[in-house]
């Protein structure tokens, strides 16, 4: 029995049963071969680093978290801050050197990493989620974007400097070394300052390639785009509508005045353009384009080409009507009645720091600098119109101000003729009929009501009165016909009615015979 | 601007100023395209205008600014005749008051600009017929004198003293760009050229201190 035992059981050692630890008692197999004090010790040691572990973890992916949040946040508020003045952390960033801006790239790589891992990371799954939708929209095209542009351009400026040999080695040097010593004294300097310390850099760096390499004419004025735009993509934000100067307030005095002279016509400025030819239309919405435009572009080089190009439809549309080339007599309305059209933003900023930082001699006689002195013209007039300059007599010029009289559309009294007439002296803007139209719809509409308004009380004054007037027939009535209820004498049925009608009781003939 | 080759090469901006449809348009067109009022005319625009030219071997590119020239707009001159070189001012003959107008433009442009710049009085024939009375011709010539400007008779139409007109004109802003090279001294002779209708003249003194940023890299 017990030999049938040995052999059919399990065999185990006695030294398998006692605790591995070697303590003297017996394990136990659930406690992987411990005995239960050793398995408790043994077990509260990797629970705690276990513990620890995820504690660990946990902090970290808080950090990352964090981290993340703040980048985007610290994106948004660029965004703001770009739509607003003050960009001081950027401007920072916009003046160090090359090595800033690869430390801002791979920056910004990791925190892309750190995303996506966090997003197959089962502890913060949700957080992550909403992370990444939240930063999916603002950080490529803003954070990143000017990053990228910085990069791109002093890329391209290595690349051109390196065609020019000895001298594009002194350029880069010049450049950097102005770069530094402005970004060092930038605080210091009103707008003026700094436009003069560009403007002496740019001349001198100019006589320099002259005088000292014999560089051609043309390649010098080739060298300064590149200049320009390698030192003005890097200054943007520091000098573009600077707090040293009311630019701002400026821009905003600009933008009212435009809101307010909304209602100025193409015939009050006389403006030979006709909007009813496709084509002019066209051209004038281009040229609305380009002059907004204009506000994104950094380097002044750039702004400028937006200036001409804008001024370049205008004379298309004019050239269409007129069949003719256009004179500076009309270009010039021309040009006051787009930038009315499209409020440009930041006009006086952008105005500002062409005059500043642009490279003189383009300013001075090239081309674009004709441009950009009739859309300081254009500036100029729209901040001094006045009821003369438009034709108008002042009292007529102060209710269209005022807001009292509209040129558009005449809805003040709503005169069916008047309103008539003004449709048909509208330009040909099919939007502008439709809206016209519906205005016309809505004001039949509101007089059709009023006079169902008008009706509706009239009724109810009638059914009101009606009743009275009922209630006062009926009185009347009854008062000239008082309710006579005759007295009735109640009698016997029998006694008067009988006696009288009816035929005397018959009496009994006796009949002889 | 300096030394390509032969000479120095000068750029000079001229405005264009005249009350509206005195013509300065087929003026300026019949210099620069040698076109008038014909349907071959394929330029966009006739507001700004360059012409290459060559005189007594140096080279010199003029750019020619039309301005608006209605009446509303008459304060807006001082923007578009900064640091012009040259002024050509129009007038119809048969009407005197665009000459009135001339003279105003003739008392701003002195006031604001001084002697820098170079004028030209110009009366615009319409047909060759057209004559001044005696008596007017003196005075416009008297006033062009006592303003130091120079007065031509032209007729776009007709091609006529149109040429003569810029080329003296041209002769005479090469004269005042030299006579202010050599008051510049000869020390900066060489980065005068460039710097001549281009640089703003407040700027001239900072320029050397300010140069060590530029000098010490």
């Amino acid at each position: 029995m017990s030999r049938r035992t040995e052999r059919r059981g399990i065999h185990v050692d006695q030294s398998d049963l006692l605790c591995k630890k070697g303590c003297g008692y017996y394990g136990n197999a659930a406690w992987q071969g411990l005995c239960s004090k050793c398995w408790r010790e043994e077990y509260q040691q990797v629970r705690q680093k276990q513990i620890q572990d995820d504690w660990a973890l946990a902090e970290k992916l808080q950090r990352e978290e964090e981290a993340a949040y703040a980048s985007i946040q610290g994106a948004q508020s660029q965004s703001h801050s770009a739509a607003a003045t003050s960009q001081q952390p950027q401007a920072h960033a916009s003046l160090t050197p090359f090595s800033k801006f690869e430390e801002k790239k791979t920056n910004e790589k990791t925190r892309k990493v750190t995303t996506v891992k966090k997003f197959f990371s089962p502890s913060s799954r949700t957080a992550a989620k909403k992370e990444s939708q939240e930063g999916k929209t603002p950080s490529p095209s803003i954070g990143r974007d000017a990053g990228f542009d910085t990069d791109q351009v002093s890329k391209d400026f290595m690349d051109f400097l390196k065609n020019l040999q000895k001298p594009g080695r002194d350029i880069h040097k010049q450049c950097r070394a102005f770069l530094i010593s402005l970004s060092n004294k930038k605080h210091d300097l009103g707008a003026d300052e700094l436009s003069e310390c560009v403007q002496d850099f740019y001349q001198n760096l100019a006589d320099r390639l002259i005088g000292h390499f014999k560089v051609s004419s043309e390649s010098v004025e080739q060298v300064m785009d590149q200049v320009e735009k390698y030192i003005m993509t890097r200054l943007y934000k520091s000098v573009f509508c600077p707090e040293t100067t009311d630019d701002e307030k400026k821009d905003l005095a600009t933008q009212n005045r435009i809101r307010a002279l909304h209602w100025v016509t193409i015939q009050m400025l006389c403006v030979s353009f006709d909007e009813e030819i496709p084509e002019v239309s066209e051209n004038v919405v281009k040229a609305i384009t380009d002059i907004i435009e204009m506000d994104s572009k950094r380097v002044p080089r750039d702004k400028l080409g937006c200036i001409t190009r804008c001024s370049k439809h205008i004379f298309s549309a004019i050239r269409i009507t007129k069949k003719e080339p256009a004179s500076a007599d009309d270009f010039l309305p021309a040009l006051i009645y787009i930038v009315l059209k499209a409020n440009p933003p930041r006009l006086q900023s952008n105005i500002q720091y062409i005059t500043r930082f642009c490279i003189p001699s383009r300013l001075m006689t090239g081309e674009d600098g004709y441009y950009f002195t009739n859309l300081c013209c254009a500036a100029a007039f729209i901040e001094k119109l006045d009821a003369q300059s438009l034709n108008l007599s002042p009292e007529e010029f102060e209710r269209y101000m005022s807001g009292q009289a509209s040129s558009r559309f005449s809805s003040s009294n709503g005169d069916v003729t008047d309103s008539a007439s003004g449709s048909d002296a509208m330009p040909s803007n099919p939007v502008l009929v439709q809206l016209n139209r519906n205005l016309d719809m809505l004001s039949d509409l509101s007089t059709r009501q009023e006079a169902l308004n008008e009706a509706a009380a009239k009724l109810q004054a009638d059914l009101l009165s009606w009743t009275e007037n009922v209630k006062r027939e009926v009185n009347d009535i009854l008062e000239r016909y008082p309710l006579q209820v005759p007295s009735r004498t109640v009698s016997a049925i029998d006694t008067n009615n009988i006696e009288n009608n009816l035929p005397p009781p018959l009496t009994p003939e006796v009949f002889a015979g | 601007m300096a030394a390509t080759g032969g000479g120095k090469t000068y750029s000079f901006k001229v405005v264009l100023l005249g009350e509206g449809c005195v013509g300065k348009t087929s003026l300026v067109l019949r210099y620069c395209e040698n076109k008038f009022n014909d349907k071959h005319i394929t330029t966009l625009q006739a507001s700004f205008l360059t012409k290459k030219l060559n005189i007594t071997g140096r080279r010199v590119n003029l750019a020619i600014w039309d301005t608006a020239g209605q009446e509303r707009f008459h304060a807006l001159g001082p923007i578009y005749y900064r640091d012009s070189n040259g002024a050509v001012l129009v007038y119809d003959i048969t009407d005197m008051d665009s000459f009135q107008k001339v003279k105003n433009w003739v008392k701003e442009l002195r006031k604001m600009l001084g002697n820098d710049i170079c004028l030209c009085i110009v009366g615009k024939i319409l047909l060759l017929q057209t004559r001044f009375s005696g008596g007017a011709i003196v005075v416009v010539y008297s006033y062009a004198e006592s303003v130091g400007a120079k007065h031509y008779h032209t007729s776009a139409k007709l091609n006529k003293g149109i040429e003569e007109m810029f080329l003296d004109l041209c002769k005479r802003m090469m004269e005042t760009a030299q006579a202010e090279e050599r008051l510049k001294g000869n020390g900066a002779s060489q980065s005068a050229s460039s710097r001549r209708g281009v640089q703003i003249v407040d700027d001239e003194p900072q320029a050397t201190p300010t140069g060590g940023c530029c000098s010490s890299g």
